[in-house]
């Protein structure tokens, strides 16, 4: 048999290698692009809702019908407990949509792991977004490091729950949304005051009204954004904890249960923008707190602090080894930076738009409207913007569990065994740190 | 014997890392579906800094990468052996498979480099680029290393993946994955002894070599010089030979003219009283006969060189050329030859002669010189020849037809010459080596 030359082999091999770049091309370019969305079913906030789809499925249909050629797809049942297993086995095996909702716990990870790109350059480089059109809290709520993973989708502040009736009947007005620690202090103690007159009280102040939302209303983090510095010996969080222990004082040692506050027995409770709506409006308004007429305000303020209550946000991401960049960061935009979608959240789900014009917009205080009874007080479109705009985000750090379980720990020392508070802080801050640098 | 052992170990390098590669990889992707199907990935991928893109298609990619290094490795081994271009080429073409590979596995392991950089040292003879490939290799090695890459770059790590098992088998994991390791640099470290040891061989090879090299370069010498003398002598034997050829041809054609003319005229002689008519035609053919016999001897003697020739002895001609000289001229010609008798060789002695009558010439034909020295010493192998006269000279010597001559004759002898003009006459320079070097 004849040797094949050297020559003839290159030329074999360069063919081969020809044809089939020029089959695999072929074949990839008429293809029809598919873009894959990663949602949880359901409300992030841990609320009903019937209506998880509506929104992702209208936005769908809008960007079908402007990308030609393009195809949305997204697995409809997974629930919220079981998306991170999901996701993270998506990851695993290389396949993560392109276009993800991300979970608070998760954000941190996931950036820091290169799984979500860096969204910097997009933002910059797109003429049509302008990122100031975000609250900043809820901007920054998909910060990781200085740099932007995600943007909020849907976001939810914490309000301050008033059972107006318990307060009306022991003729203590409604406080204004410019309350303090004073006057939040005064009407516990009055409520308090008045039930211990018969031994066993029956009527108390506050229910999980924490003391790490209490720093928050004086102005203090307890932590830096990545969770690498701890701020436990602040002044403003002694205060915090001092003011705290000073409502703990109130109740005697008597633990509030969350059956007392169904039973209308609890003037104020933390409650989350999205449980307001939720049990505000039919049908869940029937489930939940019947016996009582109740209204949300803000949390009252701290000396160094203002209103300022926390801000959760859902985000959604782009996966950093998309192959469809341009298309993902456009479905993206249409997910949280368009007006009309936006506005949809407000009428199909339970939180607030991160966009400052929608949910400061008279429209979106319509839509409240219609969804409550007559009569009833709604919350204005200024409070939630004010609320949203001065709250504080959740910090995101994979440690935070554990480092607020044993700052927690401590701190109900303090409570319950009467500790010295700025020694605690101290021995908080030492054992928080050391856990936080390993 | 050696290189065949060379080679095994090459194939065995090659073999072994081929299933640490793709051990690598297909254990990642085993224990990826292992976590997946045991619902732990969300709190897997809390314990780690990164984790592969495609681990499936990694195992794809390492397959094909791996198949052109060993068809690479057989291309030059059966295809190309010889060809040094296709060689650097493929080598350079493992060197970036090897990086690719090295990357595809984010740094975890990189082995597959000591493959590529035996199959270097295999390859490059030439210590210069050589080295500079070893601190290449060196470098490369280096930074490849997974905590050196891992300072900068976020990578998975396999440690990882082994740390998913129970520890029992976690053990066993490890084992495999660090002896892969070791027994990849062990069998590096060997294959350089042997080069090394091979190298050794190879450099006492080449100073015997070298030896022998010079010995027949010697020889080669000697007989060079052999060659050039028997040439000097072959010269002259063929000169000789044709001297006498020319001497035998002019015998010839001048005696058999001669011999011609003799006949013809005791026939004239004889009948000039008889028929005048007759004696007149017969003179007539004598005429013919004795002028084709001038032209032979004519052509005969063109063909002999003239003065140097017909008296090799150089004094004796000079001589003889000034006194014709002076017969013709008004200009008084001093010789002054304190060489002695020389022994020179025809072409030296013509080419001395030559010169001095191109000077001689020049001097009176453009100097109008009165006096003329001519001066010819001998020293230290050299002919020192100077011909001054006191004529009108010149300023700047211009290269003309005559001091051209002059040069080149004396160049071709390996000679120098140098002109000198001033106002009051005309110098000419030569310094001539001589070969057979002696005065008698």
């Amino acid at each position: 048999m004849k040797k094949i030359s050297i020559k003839q082999w290159a030329v074999i091999c360069a063919c081969t290698a020809a044809l089939t770049a020029g089959a695999i091309t072929l074949r990839e370019l008429n293809k029809p692009v598919v873009l894959e969305l990663g949602m949880f079913v359901g409300s992030n906030w841990g609320v009903a809702n019937a209506n998880s789809y509506v929104i992702i499925d209208k936005a769908i249909e809008r960007f079908e019908s402007e990308h030609k050629n393009v195809k949305v797809l997204y697995d409809s049942g997974i629930q919220k407990v079981d998306y991170s297993e999901w996701f993270a086995r998506r990851v695993l095996s290389g396949n993560a949509p392109d276009v993800f909702m991300v979970l608070s716990s998760d954000f941190y990870q996931f950036s820091s792991m290169g799984i979500m790109k860096n969204l910097d350059g997009l933002m910059q480089s797109d003429e049509s977004f302008h990122k100031d059109k975000f609250f900043t809290t809820a901007l920054d709520s998909g910060k990781y490091g200085g740099t932007q993973y995600a943007l909020p989708y849907e976001i939810v502040p914490t309000l301050m729950f008033v059972n107006k009736s318990l307060l009306l009947s022991n003729g203590i007005q409604v406080p204004s949304y410019d309350w303090t620690w004073n006057d939040f202090y005064d009407i516990c103690s009055r409520l308090t005051q008045d039930s211990h007159q018969n031994e066993a009280a029956n009527r108390f102040g506050t229910l999980n009204f924490n003391w790490y939302d209490v720093v928050t209303t004086n102005g203090a983090y307890l932590f830096d954004a990545d969770g690498k510095q701890a701020n436990f010996t602040d002044e403003r969080v002694a205060e915090a904890i001092r003011f705290s222990k000073q409502i703990y004082d109130l109740n005697h040692g008597q633990k509030v249960t969350q059956e007392d506050f169904d039973n209308g027995n609890v003037a104020f409770m933390p409650l989350l923008f999205a449980e307001y709506r939720t049990y505000k409006t039919y049908p869940y308004k029937i489930k939940k707190y019947t016996s009582f007429q109740w209204d949300c305000i803000t949390m009252p303020s701290g000396k160094n602090g203002g209103n300022t209550s926390s801000v959760d946000s859902l985000l959604i991401g782009i996966n950093s080894r998309t192959r469809h960049e341009k298309l993902a960061w456009e479905f993206l935009k249409l997910l949280t930076y368009d007006e009309e979608l936006q506005t949809d959240i407000f009428r199909y789900s339970q939180g607030a738009s991160a966009l400052r014009s929608v949910t400061n917009s008279i429209q979106v205080e319509k839509i409240l409207q219609e969804e409550m009874e007559e009569g009833e007080r709604i919350i204005s479109h200024e409070l939630l913007s004010r609320v949203i705009e001065e709250g504080s985000v959740t910090p995101r750090f994979p440690n935070y569990i554990e480092a607020m379980a044993l700052a927690e720990n401590e701190v109900n020392k303090i409570f319950e065994s009467n500790k010295n508070i700025d020694q605690t802080l101290k021995y908080i801050q030492r054992t928080v740190s050391r856990f936080l640098v390993n | 014997m050696r290189s065949n052992k060379l080679e095994y170990f090459k194939i065995g390098m090659l073999l072994l890392n081929s299933v640490a590669v793709m051990l690598i990889s297909v254990f990642v992707n085993v224990t990826t579906e292992d976590i997946r199907a045991r619902f732990y990935a969300r709190r897997f991928l809390d314990g780690v800094n990164a984790i592969p893109p495609r681990p499936a298609a990694d195992i794809v990619y390492c397959g094909m990468l791996l198949l052109i290094l060993v068809c690479a490795f057989i291309l030059r081994k059966k295809v190309f052996p010889q060809n040094k271009t296709l060689i650097y080429i493929s080598l350079a073409l493992d060197f970036a498979i090897s990086i690719l590979i090295v990357y595809i596995l984010d740094f975890n392991y990189n082995g597959i480099l000591l493959f590529v950089f035996a199959n270097v040292l295999a390859h490059t003879k030439d210590s210069k680029i050589r080295y500079s490939l070893i601190m290449l290799a060196v470098v490369s090695f280096l930074v490849t290393g997974y905590e050196f890459a891992a300072i900068s770059n976020r990578l998975y790590s396999i440690r990882d993946y082994i740390a998913f098992y129970a520890p029992a088998i976690q053990q066993y994991l490890f084992g495999i994955y660090n002896g892969i390791i070791s027994l990849n640099i062990i069998m590096f470290i060997l294959y350089c002894v042997y080069e090394i040891i091979g190298q050794q061989g190879t450099i006492d090879e080449v100073n015997n070599l070298y030896d022998r090299l010079s010995k027949a370069n010697r020889y080669l010498e000697n007989a060079n010089e052999q060659l050039r003398d028997y040439a000097v002598i072959t010269e002259k034997m063929g000169e000789t030979r044709e001297r006498n050829r020319l001497a035998r041809e002019i015998h010839d054609t001048l005696g058999h003219t001669l011999t011609g003319i003799s006949a013809g005229i005791d026939a004239c002689i004889t009948t000039l009283s008889i028929s005048p008519e007759e004696t007149k035609k017969q003179l007539n053919i004598i005429a013919r006969v004795t002028r084709e016999g001038i032209a032979d001897v004519r052509r005969s003697v063109n063909e002999l060189r003239v003065d140097a020739q017909e008296n090799p002895k150089l004094e004796h001609n000079v001589t003889k050329m000034i006194t014709d000289m002076q017969a013709v001229t008004d200009a008084k010609i001093y010789f002054t030859n304190k060489a002695g008798i020389l022994k020179l060789s025809e072409d030296e002695e013509n080419a001395i002669y030559r010169v001095i009558q191109e000077s001689v010439t020049n001097a009176i034909r453009h100097g109008k010189a009165e006096k003329i020295w001519i001066e010819l010493n001998h020293n230290d192998g050299h002919i020192l020849l100077v011909v001054e006269d006191n004529g009108i000279g010149c300023k700047e010597v211009k290269s003309g037809f005559g001091t051209k001559h002059i040069r080149e004759r004396i160049e071709m002898l390996g000679g120098k010459v140098a002109f000198g003009g001033t106002e009051n006459g005309f110098k000419v320079t030569g310094e001539i080596p001589v070969r057979w070097g002696c005065s008698i």
